[in-house]
């Protein structure tokens, strides 16, 4: 574990962090949505998500319709976490841009908890259409 | 400016193609024959045949004045002969007829003539007129006190010198003469420096001074020219890195990139694991490295610039994060990762002292400048002031510090620098009391504080790299990109000749290297093979770099093709 060298930003609170290494993500304060979708099960919308390199940009057709995302990466170990909205094609999907999805598969809880995939059938990733 | 020839026609501007000018020149000096003897040659008219002529390629140079200014120059060195050959030979007399005459009646002390001559001078500034009339009749009126000629000293006062209306303060002081001769005296020294030949010189000054720049022609106007282009260049060279280069008149100066250590001249092999941080010693004869692998390498860097290992000290339980030396570069200062702060004698490589507080990780350290104390900061982001024997003498809590954070301390103790929230850097005044903040957009991941304490070079996680001053007005003064930072600190510093460049680590395994005004990338050194975390440059040295990386090693950069007593040492370095 680099924790040293490694820039890592530290968040105070309860947090989500990387189920490989640890690596602290998100805060519990900042989830917008928590019914979102992924391939692996649950996923939750952040307003703000630190220690993450994004990838490049993508079109990508959703639930709700086409976005353009990017995947994000957890900088300790670079395993991929989630991904990070860039823009949404329809209106009423805007209010996502900006924001990040966690796949709940891929972090560990504020209380350190696990999540198994294979709780929920899933049809695809997105939704929450607020 | 007012400064019109007095009997001469106006110049019309018409602009003269250079080429036409070229030509007119020619002949006419095949014309006229060139005499060596004053007074004999036949004078060319002047060339204002209703033609402003200009020499050079621009056609901004004003051929009347830059002849003016080379008369000028001919007189300082002492060539009085050419000089008025010059001005004979170009047509071009140094002052126009009744500006010489002036300063020769000023030089015969004729002042009431020269008061005449003065408003022939056809000097449209009234005030100007007025001023200098003041300071001719000031030098009369103190010629009539020496001959204690008191009436008409006062004459002069009355009917000459008030009526001008200007220097109210000083009428007065001149009233103050007459009736106290003596004060006088005290007057003339203080207000023209002693002796009578100084003070008239001193006179001529103020009146030079005070007349237009066009028609007395300041004196070294051209030698002032001249330097003013050299700084111009000497500022255009971006590789410029030493202090011995020489200036000639002959061509433009221009350093080559040979003069930045751009070749890798050593390679220090002594880490167990990756290299985090290395800096030289402020004196440059010494080099301290630290790595993961929980050990500090003190290196000696010898009078041929050869590296070599001094002593290798151990103690931390975790990698060791950063190093600083001493004022006086006889200590050292570690800090382990959220762990303990050590100093060493570096003569000696023994561990003086352990600094810790109970409970909370130490996360970085710094000397106070007269030595006797220490600076660290807190994981719980306090920073605290000891004495070298650990006793703490002051404790800054709250939001000070974060977790891995640099710390700087200015030379004169005043201030204490540290990252205090993701975006802003906190300046915080010891003896004032209060802080300043810098704050940028992006997360802050380092920061490097420059030999004069006015600037900070401060590392953002998107990989770029901002300058800020942080003296009086506190804002961002450059920008420098190029490297690649994602994941890791990465770590840049200022160096070189009058620190005129900057340096960077870079995740790409490389060396980067900035001038510092301009901005420009100027090189990138490859060579190591991982991460380049850190670099510093030989504040004594300004050919000498070296750089820390995930590779194990360290690389010593220097100057192409310098012979060195036959070393290139891939080793450890070990003697």
């Amino acid at each position: 574990r680099d924790m040293g060298r490694l820039f890592l930003i530290s968040l105070e609170g309860s947090t989500y962090s990387c189920k490989h290494c640890q690596t602290q993500l998100a805060l519990l304060d900042d989830i917008v949505s928590k019914s979102f979708h992924c391939r692996h099960g649950k996923a939750y919308l952040f307003e703000k998500v630190v220690n993450v390199n994004v990838g490049e940009e993508e079109e990508r057709m959703m639930i709700t319709g086409m976005h353009t995302v990017a995947d994000i990466f957890c900088v300790g170990c670079g395993s991929i976490v989630g991904w990070k909205y860039e823009s949404a094609h329809e209106k009423c999907q805007k209010y996502k841009e900006g924001k990040f999805i966690l796949e709940r598969f891929k972090v560990l809880g504020p209380d350190g908890s696990a999540y198994w995939v294979g709780r929920d059938p899933q049809v695809g990733s997105d939704a929450d259409d607020a | 400016m007012g400064g019109v020839e007095n009997s001469e026609p106006p110049l019309k501007r018409v602009k003269v193609p250079s080429g036409d000018l070229k030509n007119l020149v020619d002949e006419a000096s095949h014309i006229v024959p060139i005499s060596s003897s004053l007074g004999d040659s036949m004078a060319r008219p002047p060339c204002s045949q209703g033609v402003e002529e200009t020499v050079g390629m621009k056609g901004v140079i004003k051929k009347q004045e830059f002849v003016k200014i080379i008369t000028r120059a001919l007189y300082s060195l002492g060539y009085v002969r050419t000089g008025a050959l010059l001005e004979e030979e170009s047509g071009i007399p140094l002052h126009s007829t009744a500006v010489a005459l002036l300063l020769d009646q000023v030089r015969g002390e004729k002042w009431e003539e020269s008061l005449v001559t003065l408003h022939k001078i056809g000097l449209s500034d009234e005030i100007m007129v007025k001023r200098a009339s003041f300071l001719l009749l000031e030098q009369k009126f103190f010629d009539l006190l020496k001959e204690e000629n008191l009436m008409a000293a006062l004459d002069t006062l009355r009917n000459e010198i008030v009526p001008l209306s200007v220097d109210v303060g000083r009428v007065r002081e001149l009233a103050s003469c007459i009736i106290c001769p003596s004060q006088c005296m005290a007057l003339r020294i203080s207000s023209q420096d002693g002796t009578d030949a100084n003070s008239r010189s001193r006179f001529k000054e103020k009146l030079e001074k005070l007349l237009p720049a066009a028609v007395m022609i300041p004196e070294r106007r051209l030698e002032h020219l001249v330097e003013q282009a050299l700084d111009v260049q000497r500022d255009a060279c971006v590789f410029h890195n030493t202090l011995d280069s020489e200036f000639s008149l002959y061509v433009d100066h221009q350093c080559g990139r040979n003069q930045i250590p751009s070749h890798t001249l050593q390679i220090l092999q002594a880490h167990k694991d990756e290299v985090w941080f290395l800096q030289f010693s402020h004196n440059g004869k010494y080099l301290a490295s630290a790595s993961k692998d929980h050990i500090t390498v003190v290196w000696e860097v010898k009078e041929s610039d050869l590296v070599l290992l001094k002593h290798t000290l151990t103690g931390h339980q975790n990698p060791v994060l950063t190093i600083t030396w001493s004022p006086d570069d006889s200590q050292l200062l570690t800090c382990g990762v959220e762990e303990v702060v050590r100093r060493w004698d570096v003569n000696t490589g023994e561990c003086l002292h352990v600094y810790e507080k109970a409970g909370v990780g130490l996360i970085s350290c710094g000397w106070f400048p007269d030595g006797k104390g220490i600076v660290c900061g807190m994981k719980d982001k306090s920073i605290c002031l000891w004495d070298l024997d650990g006793r703490e003498l002051e404790c800054w809590k709250g939001q000070r510090t974060l977790n891995i954070s640099d710390m700087a301390i200015t030379d004169d103790g005043k201030r204490i620098i540290s990252i205090c929230r993701e975006n802003a850097i906190l300046l915080l005044d010891r003896e004032a009391k209060f802080e300043r903040l810098i704050e940028e957009e992006q997360v802050i991941t380092s920061f490097s504080l420059s030999e004069d304490n006015k600037f900070l070079l401060v590392n953002l996680m998107n990989q770029e790299l901002h300058l800020w001053s942080i003296e009086g007005d506190i804002k961002v003064v450059a920008h420098y990109r190029g490297h690649r930072r994602t994941r890791f600190l990465i770590r840049s510093c200022f160096g070189g000749f009058e620190q005129a460049f900057i340096a960077s680590g870079s995740e790409d395994s490389q060396v980067y290297i900035w001038h510092r005004d301009t901005g420009k990338l100027l090189l990138t050194l490859p060579g190591h093979s991982g991460a380049v975390n850190c670099v510093s440059w030989n504040p004594m040295d300004p050919r000498m770099l070296a750089s820390a990386s995930d590779d194990r090693t360290i690389r010593i950069w220097g100057l192409d093709g310098l012979k060195r007593k036959g070393h290139y040492s891939n080793g450890n370095g070990i003697t």
